[in-house]
């Protein structure tokens, strides 16, 4: 690896998968380092994807590091980077450098159930821990995925999430009623209410937009679920991922070091500033 | 280890040192700046100090990182030469400025070395000119536990005795520099050390001490981020970038793609200095600002200095240079807020 | 001739009658002879203002704050918030009207007549006074300033000490006022554009050498944007990106934002940034001077706004800030109006 923190590192695409259409589409990317060269993560870290000429993003990393030949990311359409990735193709060259940021403490997590909740673009981070935990099932307790989006449309890794229901348990959701949906209708937090019943020996990871973080932990929180049975992952703007450009502060912190995984109980000692 | 220089043998100093860039503070109007030497100088008597800080040497407005160029079917080739090899000598330093010199190395220089600063800093001499008195009106590196005669993040510091300079070597670099050439410098004195002594007294009784008890608005900031007082305090705050562009220990920065051509594709990725003071600074791509308001950035800014890196770091990001609270157009006073947050009840 | 505490008693008046949000105005300053903007909202906190020379900011600018805040939170004004103006100020808020950005509801104007005066140059008296520390400027009715120090008063001529802007002054009575205290008179110390004309004359070469020189040193701090009460517009030409986003700015609309300027600050960038900035004057600057007193790097700024507002009025015999029934400049087109820039 090059010295230079700065340095984007060659990467080409080699698979592009539509997850979501219209103006808030999702993709999801695959890609391989042109010099074969690579880096080790773990899960919740995030790497800074340039696209020459537009600039940088920081993307959370949705693989788990047991897929070690290639580094996927789902991205949501969003400003003038993402867009420029979605304009790409198949054996376009983007820049990739990192991995940034903590993980989520799995080691830590060893003997407990597991409870995952995402809604929308939420799931990516999510399913590197995901796909982790399933790795290394017999580490864990029961595993329990809560994932909802605005209507089924929006819903990503659909055909995996029919997989995933063979080796753990899956309960999905949309916000309004369509006809042929047979699963739970409403808020993300709604269906964390109908589900969840555990909370002894439990850990709830979330990853969503931030209004739904913050119903489904004052829901967990209902529920009896300690602060420190509760992570997160926290998104702030971003330059440098390295702690020096300064936007990414949330108090002393700089999410793009000390984030972007938080347990609740940390999370709350800090400034809302995020 | 220190010598002596004489006043008048500092044009000479200057002309043995000539294959360096040679920058010294000179008048551009009503202002000081860091300008390239003509040649035979001396240190102007009347300088006060740089109304832009010397954190341009380490850390320019504008830098570009690299070049990104298009080569054949769809490859990239990226060009991370810095051009820069050669000496640049900057004489003047105010002790405050050298201060915010080693605030700036431990934010580039710690776990993640940044490669553009550490080369700038290994190829700049920083010669420091300590203040007989204080260069402005709000100055006060005493509230920030310095004092006019500090020595840190500097090579070299002068100390003005009248005829002559006392030269005061801090790193070996700046040992290096003069040690060519020692028929310009003597020994230093008893008498040299007396007026020395006599100045830095003065000196330092001139120094006005703006916040009573810094260790008290430190404390009072744990308990005091949801006060109403950061909404009076930036109420006059009109969102412009002087207090952190002028400010020598502020560092935050943008990175940017910029074209130089479309095909093929010619890209600079430029590192401009950025403000945590404008309402974008934060601004996620959804719209979302963490920081809203002028409160929030005002509030960031002092918590930023004078709470979060003192946490981490040990000491507060600011010098007490004074230039934020001389230059701002609504005549915000940092010290004023720090004197206020220290009394908070 | 104007007494502080004639506008105290008002601004207590107002503020206990519950006749206005709260009072912009001048307090005393602490970091050197400049008066500060405070916001008065208790009745009994209006001793702290005063007038005088040194009162030089123009503090429509935070009436803009005040409409942006409003228009974010989607909240009515229920109250006029109360201003402090001079004749300049309240041209630039005649501006405001005219253009539609404030409503005359919405702010109670005290007026204060500059009369034989105006606002000290900060520079000027750094110059004058070197060494003396000035603490308090005062008129002394027709072309003397009485600068207090600690060694006594001194008597200054006005045009020694006084703004370029003030000495070229077209009115120093103020307008649309809701209060007015002070006197209207005549008086003239300058030609209106006496300070534009050294630079009119030079060739054509020396003045882009002279702005070259000059717009090399900008860094970008905005400040000359920030103060203006005319830059009220939520998305700047020249913001690196996307000021105005929204929740429902789609990712479309954010990716094919232009970039009009670069963030590296190169002389050409700089000079596209204050030639934009510049022209969106072009009829609606007032002249308060407030861009070159803040700008940290001296940029001459002030003649920029100063050589449009003369081909405003030679042009099209449009002066700025004096109706707000007025059509606009920018907005407004005549059958006679000089048509040889079409080529």
């Amino acid at each position: 690896m090059n010295e230079n923190p700065y340095f984007p590192n060659l990467a080409l695409i080699t698979s592009i998968r539509d997850e979501v259409g219209g103006d808030r589409a999702i993709k999801t990317f695959q890609t391989r380092f042109v010099n074969g060269n690579n880096f080790t993560f773990k899960s919740g870290q995030c790497a800074m994807l340039s696209v020459f000429g537009k600039g940088e993003a920081m993307i959370s990393i949705s693989n788990s590091p047991f897929t070690k030949d290639f580094l996927q990311f789902s991205i949501l359409k969003s400003g003038r980077v993402t867009s420029a990735l979605h304009n790409m193709e198949n054996g376009s060259i983007i820049g990739v450098r990192g991995p940034y940021g903590n993980s989520f403490p799995m080691e830590k997590w060893k003997g407990r159930n597991l409870i995952f909740i995402g809604g929308g673009i939420g799931l990516a981070p999510l399913w590197s821990v995901l796909k982790t935990a399933l790795v290394n099932k017999k580490d864990y307790g029961d595993l329990m995925l809560i994932y909802g989006a605005r209507t089924s449309k929006d819903i990503v890794f659909k055909d995996e999430l029919y997989d995933l229901r063979s080796e753990m348990t899956v309960h999905l959701s949309i916000d309004k009623d369509e006809s042929g949906w047979n699963e739970f209708v409403g808020f993300v937090p709604e269906n964390v209410k109908s589900k969840v019943s555990w909370p002894q020996n439990s850990i709830a990871i979330i990853c969503g937009p931030p209004i739904m973080i913050k119903f489904v932990i004052s829901t967990l929180a209902e529920l009896g679920f300690e602060d420190e049975q509760i992570y997160t992952t926290v998104e702030n703007k971003m330059k440098c991922g390295i702690g020096k450009c300064g936007r990414c502060s949330i108090g002393e912190h700089y999410v793009c070091t000390e984030g972007p995984v938080y347990s609740w109980a940390e999370l709350k000692k800090l400034p809302q500033e995020y | 280890m220190e010598v002596v220089i004489q006043r008048d043998s500092f044009p000479q100093l200057l002309e043995k040192l000539n294959r360096y860039n040679i920058w010294l503070p000179r008048k551009n109007g009503d202002y000081w700046e860091f300008k390239l030497s003509r040649g035979k100088e001396s240190l102007d008597k009347k300088y006060t100090n740089t109304k832009l800080s010397p954190k341009k040497f380490v850390l320019p407005q504008t830098e570009t990182l690299f070049q990104i160029t298009e080569g054949e079917n769809g490859k990239f080739n990226i060009d991370e030469k810095q051009k820069k090899d050669s000496l640049d000598i900057v004489f003047g330093i105010r002790p405050c400025d050298g201060v915010a010199l080693s605030h700036l190395d431990k934010v580039f220089l710690n776990s993640f070395k940044d490669p553009y600063y550490s080369k700038k800093r290994d190829n700049t001499v920083f010669i420091g000119l300590a203040c007989e008195t204080p260069p402005f009106e709000n100055c006060s590196c005493t509230t920030m536990g310095e004092s006019p005669f500090s020595t840190k993040g500097l090579d070299i510091l002068l100390k003005d005795i009248g005829d002559r300079y006392i030269v005061e070597y801090i790193t070996d670099k700046g040992k290096k520099l003069f040690s060519g050439f020692p028929n310009l410098f003597g020994k230093i004195t008893t008498k040299d050390k007396e007026s020395l002594e006599k100045i830095k007294k003065e000196s330092n009784k001139k120094i006005k001490k703006r916040v009573e008890d810094l260790s008290e608005t430190t404390k009072k900031l744990d308990i005091m981020f949801d006060s109403d007082l950061w909404f009076h305090e930036s109420q006059s705050c009109i969102n412009c970038g002087i207090c952190t562009y002028l400010c020598p220990s502020c560092h935050c920065f943008d990175i940017n793609d910029e074209q130089l051509s479309k095909k093929p594709l010619n890209v600079k990725r430029v590192r401009t200095w950025d403000n945590c003071q404008f309402p974008i600074f934060t601004m996620h791509s959804s719209g979302h600002n963490p920081r809203p308001d002028k409160q929030s950035r005002y509030r960031r800014r002092i918590y930023h200095k004078f709470s979060y890196f003192y946490k981490t770091e040990g000491e507060h990001l600011c010098t007490g240079c004074g230039r934020c609270s001389n230059y701002c157009p609504a005549g915000i006073n940092i010290f004023e807020t720090l004197q206020k947050v220290a009394e908070y009840e | 001739m104007v007494h502080i505490e004639d506008i105290k008693k008002e601004a207590k008046r107002l503020l206990k009658e519950k006749k206005i949000k709260y009072l912009i105005g001048y307090k005393r300053g602490t970091n050197g002879l400049t008066a500060l903007p405070t916001f008065i909202k208790e009745p009994e906190d209006t001793d702290e203002l005063i007038w005088e020379a040194s009162c030089i900011q123009n503090l429509s600018r935070y009436l803009v704050e005040e409409k942006k805040e409003q228009l974010k939170n989607k909240a009515e004004n229920t109250l006029p918030v109360g201003i402090i103006a001079k004749a300049c100020d309240t041209r630039s808020i005649a501006v405001l009207l005219q253009e539609k950005f404030l409503e005359r509801k919405d702010i109670y104007i005290i007026g204060v007549s500059c009369e034989y005066g105006g606002v000290i140059d900060q520079k000027k008296i750094k110059k004058k006074f070197r060494g003396k520390k000035p603490e308090k400027v005062i008129f002394d009715k027709t072309n003397n300033l009485l600068i207090g120090t600690k060694f006594g008063n001194i008597k200054v001529p006005a045009e020694e000490i006084l703004a370029e802007r003030c000495i070229e002054c077209k009115s120093t009575f103020p307008l649309l006022c809701d209060d007015v205290f002070g006197e209207n008179v005549k008086r003239k110390i300058s030609e209106h554009f006496n300070s534009i004309k050294e630079i009119e004359e030079l060739p054509a070469e020396s003045r882009w050498e002279f702005w070259h020189g000059h717009l090399e040193k900008c860094i970008r701090c905005f400040a000359c944007r920030s103060v203006c009460p005319m830059c009220f517009c939520t998305e700047c030409v020249v913001d690196p990106i996307e000021l105005a986003v929204t929740n429902e700015s789609t990712a479309r609309e954010k990716a094919e934002k232009v970039k009009w300027i670069e963030r590296s600050t190169t002389a050409t960038d700089n000079i596209i940034f204050q030639l934009v900035r510049t022209l969106h004057l072009a009829g609606r600057c007032i002249d308060c001077g407030e861009c070159e007193r803040v700008c940290p790097v001296d940029i001459p700024i002030r003649l920029l706004n100063k050589k449009m507002e003369k081909t405003a009025l030679e042009k099209f015999g449009y002066e700025s800030g004096f109706d707000i029934n007025m059509p606009s400049l920018i907005s407004n087109f005549k059958d006679e109006d000089p048509q040889d820039f079409i080529r």
